[in-house]
C-alpha cells in the first residue's frame, strides 16, 4: 500500500507540474462551459420587444403593462410617433415590433381595437412569441367581456423545479470531463512508459503491475471528482445551477473513470505508440461526445442516431447524472448506475489484465 | 532456489532466448565472480540486452538455467530484485520530478531508506538535485540512471549501454561513477559495444555475436590470445633499420611514402632491444609510435567482421 501511495504521489506532482494537463482536465471544460453558456443562456432570457404606442391612452398604458408582467419580455418604447415601424425594424434589424395604433382605446368599446405586430419570420422565436401576444390579448378579452373559464389547466411540471439549459448541460460536461481525463491519461501514460523504458524500468523495482493500476485509477477518480467540483464551481457561481452532487453522482464519475481508463489501457495494449493511440481514442470519444447527450438532449436526435446511443456507455452516465443531479431522484439513476458499474469494472479489469510492462 | 558458490554474483548455463523463429540468445553460458566489472561486449543485435533482461527478470528464458546471487530467475524474482540495480537501456524516468524526487520515488518503491543525498553526492549531482529531470544534459541523465540503480543498495548493478550516445567527456565521467562502483563492492554487469569502454572498465570481457559467446577473458588475456601483435612505427628512419631489425628476428618494412619503418612485436621487450641495435649501429630514427592491438582486433579475429561491420548486418 504504500507504494501505491508513493505513486499517487508523485502522480499528483506531476499532474500540477504538466500545464498542458491542468488545461485539459480543468480550464478547458470551464472554457466550454463559459462558452456554452454564452450561448444558450440566451435562451432562458426575455424576448426583445419593441413598443410604438401611438394612442397613449389608459388602456394603451394598461397593454404595455399586461405584457410587462408576463415577464417573457424586454420591453423597448419607441417614442417617436413619426418612425414608420417597419422601415425603423429592418434599419435597426429588430426581430418583433408591436405597434398600438391611433384610436386603440375609442376602439376597445365597440369591440373593435386592433394592433400591429411586425416580426422577422425568420425567428425561430416568433411563434412563441405571438403566442405569449395572443395568451395576454385572450385574457384581457376574457376579461373585458366579463367571460367565464370553463376549462382552466393545471400546470404540473416533470422536474420539481425550473431548469436552465445549464442544468441540463452541467452533467453532460462532468460526464465528458470524466471520459477525456480518464481515457486519454491511460493512453498517454500506458504507451509513454512503453515507449521511453519507463515500464522497463519499473519492472526491476518490487512494484506490482496491479499496485501500480491500483494507483492509476485512484488518480484518475479524484483528477474526475476535482473536474466535476471545478465545473459545478463555476456553474454555481456564474450560472446559478441549482444541482448538489449526491453520493450516486460520486460513484457515477468514479466508474466512468474507471470504465474510461480501462477503455484507454486496451486501447494503448493494442495500438503502442503514443501519437496513433491518442488518435484512437479521439475516435471513440469525439462521436460519443455528440451522440450520447451530452451537450443536447437525445429527444432532439433523429431516431437512427438515438438508437446508437443507446450502446454508448457515456449514454447512461450523462442519463444518470441528470436523474440524480438535475431531477434530485437518484433512485431513478441506479440502473443506469448498475451499467456502468458493471461496464467500468469489466473493462478496468480487462485493462489491467492485458496491460504488461515485461515482454515475454 | 539457492545454488552456487559465495563468491558468484551470477551463473548462467546454457540459457537459450527465442523470439519465434530468431534465436536472440543460442545456449550461451559463463559465470560473474562477485565484486568485479563483467562487459559483454558485443554489436547491436548480439544478444547482449536480452541477456540482461533475462537475468533481470524481465524476460522468460526459452530454456537454460541462470542464478543470480544463487537465486533462480524463473522461481526466485522478487527475491532477485530486491538485490539488483538496474540501468536499463535507453534509461528514461519521470519528466517532470527532480532528480531528488525521482530518487526519492524508487527508493520508496523498494522501502529503502537509503540517504539519497548521499546518492547525489556520488553521482555529483549536487548541483542539480532540485533540477527537473526533463532538464538535464544527456551525461547527467545517464549519472542520475545510475544513481537509481543504487537506491535498494544492490549486490549487482547490471548497466546496459550507460554510455550511449554520449559525448566523450559525458562518457568518462559515467567511467568514474562506474569505477566508484567497484570501489564499493559491487559487481557490475556493464552491457556495451564500445571496445574502448569494455577494455579500461572490465575485470572480465565476454565477447558475444550472433547469440553466441565467442571469447571470455580479461582484456589483456584476450587481446594476447586473439588480437593482433604490437605494431612499433620509427617516423622517418632510413630504411638501413629493416635489415638490422630483422636480425633480431622481428618482422619488418619499410614504407618509402612516409619514410617510416615498421616493426610488429613479438614482446614487449622487443622495444627496447630495437633501440639499443639502432643506437650502437648509429641509424637516426625520428619519433617512435607504439600501435597497440585492442579489443576490436581480438572482435575482427574472432568474428571476420569489424564491430561496425556486425551492426550493419
Amino acid at each position: 500500500m504504500n507504494r501505491v501511495l508513493i505513486d499517487l504521489k508523485a502522480s499528483f506532482k506531476m499532474f500540477f507540474r504538466s500545464k498542458a494537463a491542468v488545461f485539459w482536465t480543468l480550464a478547458f471544460p470551464c472554457i466550454l462551459i463559459l462558452l456554452f453558456g454564452a450561448i444558450f443562456s440566451e435562451m432562458d432570457s426575455k424576448y426583445s420587444l419593441y413598443v410604438q404606442d401611438l394612442d397613449q391612452t389608459p388602456s394603451s398604458i394598461g397593454f404595455i403593462e399586461a405584457l410587462n408582467l408576463t415577464n417573457a419580455f424586454n420591453l423597448h418604447i419607441l417614442e417617436d410617433p413619426a418612425i414608420n415601424a417597419t422601415e425603423y425594424a429592418l434599419d435597426k434589424e429588430l426581430s418583433y415590433i408591436l405597434v398600438i395604433p391611433e384610436g386603440f382605446e375609442n376602439d376597445l368599446g365597440t369591440a373593435n381595437a386592433t394592433i400591429k405586430f411586425i416580426y422577422d419570420q425568420s425567428q425561430t422565436s416568433a411563434s412563441v412569441v405571438m403566442g405569449i401576444l395572443n395568451s395576454v390579448i385572450n385574457e384581457m378579452n376574457k376579461i373585458l367581456s366579463d367571460g367565464v373559464d370553463f376549462i382552466r389547466v393545471q400546470d404540473e411540471t416533470i422536474a420539481p423545479k425550473r431548469f436552465s439549459f445549464m442544468d441540463f448541460f452541467l452533467p453532460g460536461m462532468i460526464a465528458m470531463s470524466a471520459m477525456t481525463t480518464s481515457i486519454f491519461s491511460a493512453v498517454e501514460i500506458s504507451s509513454r512508459y512503453r515507449e521511453s523504458g519507463i515500464f522497463r524500468k519499473l519492472a526491476t523495482t518490487p512494484l506490482r503491475r496491479i499496485e501500480w493500476i491500483l494507483s492509476r485509477t485512484i488518480y484518475l477518480i479524484v483528477v474526475s471528482f476535482i473536474g466535476m467540483a471545478v465545473i459545478l464551481g463555476l456553474g454555481i457561481a456564474f450560472f446559478d445551477v441549482k444541482i448538489i452532487p449526491d453520493p450516486m453522482s460520486l460513484v457515477l464519475v468514479a466508474t466512468t473513470s474507471m470504465l474510461f481508463s480501462g477503455i484507454g489501457m486496451i486501447l494503448s495494449r493494442f495500438v503502442k505508440d503514443p501519437e496513433t493511440a491518442g488518435a484512437a481514442a479521439n475516435a471513440i470519444t469525439f462521436p460519443m461526445m455528440f451522440l450520447s447527450g451530452s451537450f443536447f438532449p437525445l429527444e432532439q436526435m433523429p431516431e437512427f442516431l438515438r438508437s446508437i446511443a443507446t450502446v454508448l456507455p457515456l449514454t447512461y452516465v450523462n442519463n444518470g447524472l441528470r436523474d440524480t443531479m438535475i431531477m434530485g431522484e437518484p433512485h431513478r439513476a441506479i440502473m443506469n448506475t448498475i451499467i456502468v458499474v458493471v461496464l467500468g469494472v469489466i473493462c478496468l479489469l480487462v485493462g489491467a489484465w492485458i496491460t504488461k510492462w515485461e515482454e515475454d | 532456489m539457492l545454488l552456487g558458490r559465495n563468491d558468484v554474483a551470477i551463473e548462467v548455463d546454457s540459457l537459450v532466448k527465442k523470439y519465434g523463429d530468431l534465436t536472440a540468445v543460442d545456449s550461451i553460458s559463463f559465470t560473474i565472480n562477485k565484486g568485479e566489472i563483467f562487459s559483454f561486449l558485443g554489436p547491436n543485435g548480439a544478444g547482449k540486452t536480452t541477456t540482461v533482461e533475462v537475468l533481470e527478470c524481465l524476460r522468460k528464458p526459452t530454456s537454460g538455467h541462470a542464478f543470480v546471487l544463487g537465486f533462480g530467475i524463473s522461481k526466485d524474482q522478487d527475491e532477485i530484485k530486491k538485490r539488483i540495480g538496474v540501468l536499463p537501456q535507453e534509461f528514461n524516468t519521470f519528466d517532470s520530478l527532480t532528480v531528488r524526487e525521482n530518487l526519492q520515488y524508487f527508493a520508496g518503491m523498494f522501502g529503502s531508506s537509503v540517504d539519497v543525498d548521499g546518492l547525489i553526492k556520488l553521482v555529483d549531482l549536487e548541483d542539480k538535485r532540485n533540477e527537473q529531470y526533463k532538464k538535464l544534459s544527456g551525461g547527467l541523465k545517464q549519472r542520475l540512471g545510475v544513481a537509481m540503480a543504487l537506491v535498494n543498495d544492490p549486490e549487482i548493478v547490471f548497466l546496459d549501454e550507460p554510455t550511449g550516445g554520449l559525448d566523450p567527456k559525458a562518457r568518462h565521467e559515467v567511467w568514474n561513477v562506474i569505477r566508484g562502483l567497484k570501489k564499493r563492492g559491487k559487481t557490475v554487469f556493464l552491457t556495451t559495444h564500445y571496445m574502448e569502454e569494455a577494455e579500461v572498465l572490465s575485470d572480465t570481457v565476454t565477447i558475444i555475436h550472433k547469440g553466441k559467446i565467442v571469447a571470455t577473458g580479461t582484456p589483456e588475456e584476450l587481446i594476447t590470445r586473439h588480437g593482433q601483435r604490437n605494431l612499433l612505427i620509427l617516423k622517418n628512419t632510413d630504411k638501413a633499420a629493416v635489415p638490422l631489425v630483422e636480425t633480431l628476428g622481428l618482422e619488418a618494412n619499410f614504407d618509402s611514402g612516409a619514410g617510416d619503418v615498421k616493426v610488429t612485436l613479438n614482446h614487449s621487450s622487443d622495444l627496447s632491444e630495437i633501440v639499443r641495435a639502432l643506437t650502437l649501429k648509429q641509424i637516426a630514427f625520428g619519433e617512435m609510435q607504439l600501435k597497440r592491438s585492442s579489443l576490436e582486433d581480438v572482435f575482427l579475429n574472432l568474428t571476420g567482421e569489424t564491430l561496425r561491420e556486425a551492426e550493419t548486418l
